[in-house]
């Protein structure tokens, strides 16, 4: 099973601008495998990012609008996109100038093929 | 170490404990010294309690520094209990001068690595404060308890 995470992060880390992939245990927000830039946390990325994810899920079902499947933050100088993986989450860092829809389309099928 | 300026302790950890519990969202945390002298608290509602978790994380940090020790483990990290509604994270905390104790415990509201990612910003920020870059005298077994209570007399819940 843990070639299958490592597959699915190093193939996210091999997108076009993608400076990090980690896959994250949702509930404990810790990393579970990681491909990530240098000076890139992983550990603080983890928590942080699937802290917000939690948060953001809650903010959907409460809003009415159900599972949240797909988590995009917007800052100056790239993404951080996290996608629902059952267990996991998938963390993606890009930059700016990344390919963003091929970034969510490996995202979903690395999400896809750990279910 | 038994520390003779509490007041002055307690008054300087305030905003970094304060910090800590409002990032991590934990519902209990407490910091204790080796000597069993509670510096800081959050969300304890009677003293009792306090005084029990605090002679219980001195007691644990005692045994886990130990079987580190005979493990050949240059140290301890944490300890973690995952229970069904709560969690437990328990650690060391070093500074310059003497090693301290965290306790948190919290629920599906935080995450343990949330609750290490600011523990960790918590230890940085306590072994800054100029509080905890003199040394001050050891404490001895008998001296355990007084230390104890002289930690909750400051801290104290029901006061």
């Amino acid at each position: 099973m843990s070639d299958v995470y490592t597959e699915a992060v190093e193939r996210l880390s091999r997108v076009n601008g993608v400076r990090g992939a980690l896959l994250v245990d949702a509930e404990a927000g810790l990393p579970v495998t990681s491909e990530l830039a240098e000076g890139v946390s992983g550990t603080a990325v983890a928590a942080l990012a699937s802290s917000l994810f939690r948060r953001t899920a809650q903010a959907s079902d409460a809003a009415g609008y159900g599972r949240l499947a797909t988590m995009q933050l917007e800052a100056d100088e790239g993404h951080v996109i996290a996608v629902d993986a059952g267990e996991l989450i998938i963390v993606v860092i890009a930059a700016r100038d990344a390919q963003l829809g091929l970034v969510r389309l490996e995202a979903h099928r690395a999400a896809e093929s750990l279910a | 170490m038994r520390r003779t300026d509490l007041p002055l302790l307690v008054e300087a950890l305030k905003v970094p404990m304060l910090t800590f519990v409002r990032e991590s969202r934990v519902r209990i945390a407490l910091l204790v010294n080796g000597a069993g002298q509670v510096l800081a608290q959050h969300g304890f509602t009677r003293s009792y309690e306090v005084m029990n978790v605090a002679s219980l994380a001195a007691a644990t940090h005692s045994s886990a520094r130990a079987l580190a020790e005979l493990t050949a483990a240059p140290r301890w990290e944490h300890l973690y209990h995952g229970g069904k509604d709560r969690q437990l994270f328990l650690a060391p905390l070093r500074t310059p001068v003497e090693e301290l104790i965290v306790v948190a415990i919290f629920d599906a509201d935080s995450s343990l690595g949330i609750v290490q990612l600011f523990y960790e910003q918590l230890e940085k920020e306590i072994a800054a404060l100029p509080e905890f870059r003199v040394t001050y005298e050891g404490t001895d077994q008998a001296n355990f308890e007084r230390d104890l209570e002289a930690g909750l007399e400051y801290l104290s819940p029901d006061q």
